[in-house]
C-alpha cells in the first residue's frame, strides 16, 4: 500500500513575449498548495505571485499566503535563488508554498524550450528533435531544469 | 489560452514486507521523462539501492544518469544529505533532475512518518491538539524555526524553549 503520496503538477502559458505564467498545484495526504505567477522572462523576475493553501496543519499555517508576496522582485536566474526561496518563503512563511514555487522556476527554461521545439516542428515537422535540443542548450546557457 | 507546457511528478512510498521502504519518484513534461527508485532501509534509513532511468529528449551531459545514481547507494536519509548528495550528484558533470529526485524522495519519507502523528492530532481539540503540536516539533527539532508555525513568536511555540 502507498502509505505516502505528493502529486505536483505545473503548468506554464505565455501571455506575451516577455512573460510566462506558471500555475503550480501541490497535494499530498497533509498539504494541498496552488502557487499562480508571472515570471519576465528575460531576467526571471517574479513580477506577480498569489497562493491558495486549501489542506494544512496548524491554525498558523495561512499566516504564510501574506509573505508570498516578498517574493516578488526575486529572479530567478540569479545564484542562490533556491536557498533564497526557502529562506524567504518557506522559513518566514510556508516551506511547501516555497517548494511549489522552486519547481514551478525549474519549468521556466524547460517551457522556453518546449515552446521553441514546437514552432519548429510547425515549420519542419520532420526536425531532429535531439540535436534541436541540444543546439538550444548551447544557445541558451542559462538553461536549468 | 492553451498551455504550452506541463509537467507531472509524483513521489509515493511504500512500505516493503521486508521493513524496507520502497519509494518511487515520476517526471513527465513535454519534453523529458524521468523514474527514480529507491530503497531505504530501516531503522538508520539508508539507501540500500538507487536506480534511475531518463528518456525522450535527455540532454546528452545527463547520460549516465543511471550509473551516476549508483554513488547515492550507501547514504543514509539524515543531516547534511543536501550537501552529500549535490556533491555525488551534482556540479557541472552532475545531474540536476537526480539530485532533485534524490532530496524530494527523502523529503516524502520524513512526511510518511510525519503522517500518522498529524493523524492521531487530528482526534484533538484545544489545548490538547497544541499539545500534541508541541511534543511533534520536541521530538523533531528540524522544525524549530522551520516555517511560520513555528516560528519563535508563533502561539504554537509558546512554553517551548528550543
Amino acid at each position: 500500500m502507498i502509505m505516502f503520496n505528493r502529486s505536483q503538477v505545473i503548468g506554464a502559458e505565455f501571455p506575451d513575449d516577455q512573460t510566462i505564467r506558471f500555475n503550480g498545484i501541490q497535494v499530498d495526504h497533509i498539504y494541498s498548495m496552488e502557487i499562480n505567477m508571472d515570471v519576465r522572462i528575460t531576467d526571471g523576475q517574479i513580477l506577480t505571485i498569489e497562493g491558495i493553501m486549501k489542506r494544512y496543519t496548524t491554525f498558523v499555517c495561512p499566516q504564510a499566503v501574506p509573505v508570498l508576496q516578498t517574493a516578488v522582485g526575486m529572479s530567478l536566474r540569479e545564484e542562490g535563488w533556491q536557498r533564497r526561496m526557502m529562506k524567504e518563503i518557506g522559513r518566514k512563511g510556508c516551506e511547501h508554498f516555497a517548494e511549489l514555487i522552486i519547481e514551478c522556476a525549474r519549468c521556466l527554461d524547460q517551457a522556453r524550450l518546449s515552446k521553441a521545439m514546437w514552432q519548429a516542428l510547425e515549420k519542419e515537422p520532420d526536425l531532429d528533435q535531439q540535436q534541436f535540443m541540444q543546439n538550444w542548450i548551447e544557445e541558451n546557457p542559462e538553461y536549468q531544469n | 489560452m492553451t498551455i504550452r507546457f506541463l509537467r507531472n511528478k509524483v513521489v509515493e512510498v511504500t512500505s516493503q514486507s521486508d521493513g524496507s521502504l520502497a519509494v518511487s519518484w515520476r517526471l513527465t513534461d513535454d519534453l523529458l521523462q524521468a523514474e527514480i527508485d529507491l530503497t531505504v532501509q530501516l531503522p538508520d534509513l539508508e539507501i540500500v539501492r538507487a536506480e534511475a532511468r531518463l528518456q525522450r529528449l535527455v540532454p546528452r551531459i545527463w547520460s549516465a544518469a543511471p550509473e551516476l545514481i549508483k554513488k547515492i547507494e550507501g547514504v543514509r536519509v539524515g543531516s547534511g544529505l543536501r550537501k552529500i548528495v549535490a556533491g555525488l550528484l551534482g556540479g557541472p558533470q552532475g545531474c540536476p533532475v537526480l539530485v532533485d529526485a534524490v532530496l524530494e524522495s527523502a523529503n516524502a519519507i520524513i512526511l510518511y512518518f510525519t503522517r500518522p502523528v498529524l493523524q492521531v492530532g487530528e482526534a484533538m481539540e484545544g489545548e490538547e491538539k497544541l499539545a500534541n503540536l508541541r511534543e511533534m516539533i520536541k521530538n523533531s527539532p528540524r522544525l524549530v524555526r522551520s516555517c511560520v508555525a513555528f516560528q519563535d513568536d508563533s502561539p504554537i511555540m509558546q512554553g517551548l524553549d528550543l
